[in-house]
């Protein structure tokens, strides 16, 4: 519970109008796109502008209570999650464009701006914005900054840290800093750079400065059908290998595609072992020389089927079938759940193999869909919650995200550690390593009050000891050491 | 662990020179006092000087590819290696760090290009170090080794720790080991060089960013700022660059002309030759400035050098200048650049002379002083370097 004088300093911080304590509104609030993770917060507040922001965030400083940043709530790793009697400090209200400029390519957004209207506003001057989460339409560019959200594109333009070039902050003592500056050149350490990907515990985002981009000459994108995934992930190399960046190379395999298609009927082939969406994009000669190669490539493996998208159109219908996958297997499974990991993609092969033997054992079945550009993995894993199946699936899911790590990859690569997988941070970092990062954190927050619980692993949610280290293969190999 | 006994210039102790993360470790955990560390030595005198500190930990053994694997487009690296070897290794398969400061020529290793935030004019596609580092281990003032990141361009697990060592100058940790994302080496590279002031220049730097033929480098130098050379570079196929390259010097208009290969080559060695200027004797200092790339052409015109070297990423907005090494002149060089909300510092700078090293300190400077307290709370890492950053008396603080 809250006592009334910080109810009280929270109304006079964003006005009594803008708080919410309503028992069945707050339940709004309880959870994040990851609803396995639930908590009722306290209160919510819904500041108009920066300064209210900050004048909330201190008075949660002054009488020591947690806060969490919200954004639009669709983060699937709990990261927005509400504390156990702390506040939740939505910024769906701060929805301005402040500017476009189209001379220098910038736009100034506040947070609570969706990721899609950003590039809605630049495209009468022929910009955009590149990173593309699948949930573009609804996502947060502040939520964005927090998990340093990635794209189906960010194989050739990069991801949501590339893109920043400053952030007004409000720091968890509540006063108001930028991070970053007007250009890539930047006096002293990189705080904006860590501040991306810190998952909404180094303080809340209030104004962002973008990089736009001159929309490309030309797109071009196929879709691909091959006899198995071994033999496009070998195409993914042979693109690679060949010296081209593809704007996006994504790859499903047959239970994905029969998701997609039953959900939005894209044209994609059911009973093909894995099918491969390749776009490349830019200057139209160079594009259309590159083209000629990628087909050759996929030819050369054994593609049986392959489909050019001949206008805008039909390239609109292949990216619904791929965007769709997700949220398609509510088709085919009553329940599920998204994994995240990334893989170095030569590993790609080798991993889906160990998944599908980790299914068969768990007796669940496993959908992949993901960006094969850059071995970032979206095992979906299928279980039925009502027959019981929601623990071993729960189960299998992290083992997936850990075998990841084993094979010398990442346990996310675009929705976080969150609360879900703070647990797991061992199995990717050392003790020492986690000691250092608590202390970066200390340095923005030394309080504890911003987003705690986060990110890094704690006693509370994990246990006195948490999961052991292993050492990364390039360690065991000898390649590299620990001390 | 080698050591020796030459001192570096203002170092009165020991040197040493550990070969690997091991030996990095126990240079730091096993000495006492403050500490320099020195990669190639290429940018001793940028930014605040340092205090004289009686250990030195010098990273030129701290050298090799700890792993390489092509297909992966990824490698892990010691610290102390440098960029030109590196860069060397990976030609082999067609593949380079896509970054190309100045002075890598020089031997600037690629701990050392990242302490010291540099860049090069290929910025403009492909950001700077921040943008290429994946991964790193980090060895703290107390001999602490900590590692982030990892081995995949993609990674979002922790706190990216190798940002803040991206212009920290050694600051808070000496860099062991890094890992970068790779690029591939493009089939073609057509330079379009045109004769012209500064001011015409970023006119047409203007209008080719309103098309989509898409330069990976735009920019102009000359001395002083009526007289010298726009350069644009394409890289891409052979075919399509041509193309685009013959686009370009259509829009440049008359005047403007094609080098390709060691043509090309000199022309970026006379720009590279400007912004990496180190033989200006006492009288002249570098700036580094950053600032919206709009206002670039008039920062610089405020500046008004007189007929010295300047360079001009026109799209960037990123650009070096070359000042008398007075006091009074730097000082009305940075307030021209904070008027313009930019950012500025010395590079090469007389150690003589009494010059204000930084512009405007970043308004989060507490926070610096806080994540120097929590990783160095002896302050024991590059003393000077950053002024009066770490103890105060910055007038950076507060909300700008
Ligand atoms: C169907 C679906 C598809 C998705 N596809 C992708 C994808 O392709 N790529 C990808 O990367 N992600 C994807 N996501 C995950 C999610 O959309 C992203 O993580 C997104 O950035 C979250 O934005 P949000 O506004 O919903 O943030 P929230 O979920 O509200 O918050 C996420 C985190 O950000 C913090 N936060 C929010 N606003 C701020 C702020 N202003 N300042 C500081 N911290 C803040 C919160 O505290 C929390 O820790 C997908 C999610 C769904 C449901």
């Amino acid at each position: 519970m809250l006592d009334a004088a910080v109810r009280r300093a929270l109304a006079d911080a964003v006005g009594a109008e803008n708080v919410i304590s309503d028992p069945v509104r707050l339940r709004t609030y309880e959870c994040d796109g990851l609803t396995g993770f639930r908590q009722v917060p306290a209160l919510v507040v819904l500041p108009r502008d920066a300064e209210a922001v900050a004048a909330a965030v201190r008075a949660c400083h002054e009488h020591a209570v947690p806060f969490v940043a919200r954004g639009a709530g669709t983060g699937l790793s709990g990261g927005a999650v509400p504390v156990a009697d702390g506040v939740v400090i939505s910024l769906q209200r701060l929805r301005r464009i402040v500017e476009i400029d189209p001379v220098d390519r910038r736009a100034v957004v506040q947070p609570g701006v969706t990721n899609l209207d950003i590039t809605r506003a630049a495209a009468p001057y022929g910009l955009y914005y590149a990173p593309d989460p699948s949930s573009q339409q609804v996502c947060t560019i502040g939520g964005n900054v927090a998990e340093n959200s990635g794209g189906a594109h960010c194989l050739k333009y990069g991801f949501t840290t590339n893109h920043v070039l400053a952030l007004k902050v409000v720091l968890p003592d509540g006063s108001m800093v930028t991070l970053g500056g007007d250009t890539g050149e930047q006096l002293g350490p990189d705080l904006r750079g860590v501040f991306l990907g810190s998952e909404g515990t180094l303080g809340i985002a209030c104004e962002i400065t973008l990089r736009l981009l001159r929309a490309p000459e030309t797109v071009r994108t196929l879709l691909a059908d091959f006899p198995s995934v071994r033999a496009a992930g070998e195409v993914v190399s042979g693109i690679v290998g060949a010296g081209i960046v593809p704007a996006a190379v994504e790859m499903m395999d047959a239970l994905a595609i029969e998701a997609a298609e039953k959900a939005v009927h894209a044209g994609y082939t059911l009973d093909t072992p894995a099918a491969l969406v390749v776009e490349l994009d830019g200057p139209a000669a160079e594009c259309a020389e590159q083209f000629e190669q990628v087909k050759a490539i996929c030819e050369r493996h054994g593609c049986t089927r392959l489909h050019i998208a001949s206008d805008s159109a039909e390239r609109a219908r292949i990216w619904k079938g791929r965007k769709a996958a997700f949220a398609a297997v509510g088709w085919i499974s009553p329940d599920y759940i998204v994994q995240d990991g990334v893989v170095p993609r030569t590993r790609l092969a080798e991993v889906l193999d160990r998944i599908g033997e980790m299914g068969r054992e768990a007796g669940l079945r496993v959908a992949n869909v993901f960006h094969a550009g850059d071995g970032n993995l979206h095992p979906l894993v299928l279980f039925d919650d009502d027959a019981g199946e929601a623990e071993r699936a729960e189960e299998l899911s992290r083992s997936i995200a850990e075998l990841c790590v084993e094979l010398g990859g990442s346990l996310s690569g675009e929705h976080g550690i969150g609360t879900d997988k703070a647990c797991s941070m061992p199995r990717m970092f050392g003790e020492v390593d986690l000691e250092v990062m608590g202390r970066l954190r200390s340095a923005f927050d030394p309080r504890q009050l911003c987003n705690p619980g986060k990110l890094l692993p704690t006693p509370r949610l994990c246990g006195e000891r948490p999961g052991p280290y292993r050492p990364h293969p390039l360690e065991e190999a000898g390649v590299i050491e620990r001390l | 662990m080698t050591t020796s006994k030459t001192s570096g210039r203002e170092t009165t102790g020991p040197v040493l020179q550990p070969a690997d993360l091991r030996e990095a470790h126990e240079a730091l955990a096993g000495s006492v006092g403050q500490v320099h560390v020195r990669g190639g030595g290429t940018a001793d005198g940028w930014a605040d000087a340092l205090r004289p500190a009686p250990v030195t930990v010098d990273t030129t053994r701290l050298t090799g590819i700890l792993a390489y694997n092509p297909a992966d487009m990824t490698v892990a690296v010691r610290a102390g290696t440098p960029l030109a070897d590196l860069q060397r290794e990976l030609a082999g398969n067609r593949q380079r760090v896509a970054f190309d400061a100045a002075r890598v020529r020089r031997g600037a290793t690629v701990g050392g290009l990242i302490a010291t935030a540099d860049s090069g004019p290929l910025a403009l596609a492909y950001g700077s170090l921040r943008d290429l580092v994946i991964g790193a281990t980090l060895v703290l003032a107390d001999g602490t080794i900590a590692r982030t990141g990892g081995h995949v361009i993609k990674n979002v697990a922790g706190y990216d720790l190798a940002k803040v060592t991206h212009g920290s100058y050694g600051a808070l940790g000496l860099l062991a080991e890094v890992v970068l994302r790779l690029h591939p080496v493009p089939a073609a590279s057509v330079t379009v060089r045109l004769p012209c002031s500064l001011a015409a220049a970023a006119e047409r730097a203007a209008e080719l960013a309103s098309t989509s033929l898409e330069p990976v480098a735009v920019e102009w130098y000359g001395s002083g700022v009526t007289e010298g050379h726009l350069l644009v570079r394409l890289e891409g196929t052979a075919e399509g660059t041509e193309a685009r390259a013959r686009a370009v010097a259509e829009l440049l208009g008359p005047g403007a002309f094609t080098v390709r290969g060691d043509e090309a080559d000199a022309a970026w060695r006379e720009h590279a030759d400007l912004v990496d200027q180190t033989g200006n004797g006492a009288e002249a200092a570098v700036l580094r400035i950053g600032c919206r790339p709009s206002r670039l052409p008039g920062v610089l015109a405020r500046i008004d050098p007189p007929g010295t070297g300047v360079t001009a990423g026109l799209l960037t907005g990123i650009a070096t200048v070359t000042v008398p090494a007075e006091p009074a002149g730097v000082a009305v060089a940075h307030t021209a650049v904070t008027a313009a909300g930019g950012t500025s510092v010395l590079r090469h700078h007389p150690a003589t002379a009494e010059l204000p090293a930084w512009g405007q300190a970043p308004s989060a400077v507490a926070v610096l002083r806080a994540l120097k307290k929590e990783l160095d709370p002896d302050t024991r890492l590059a003393p000077g370097r950053f002024g009066a950053w770490f103890t105060g008396n910055t007038g950076g603080e507060g909300a700008r």
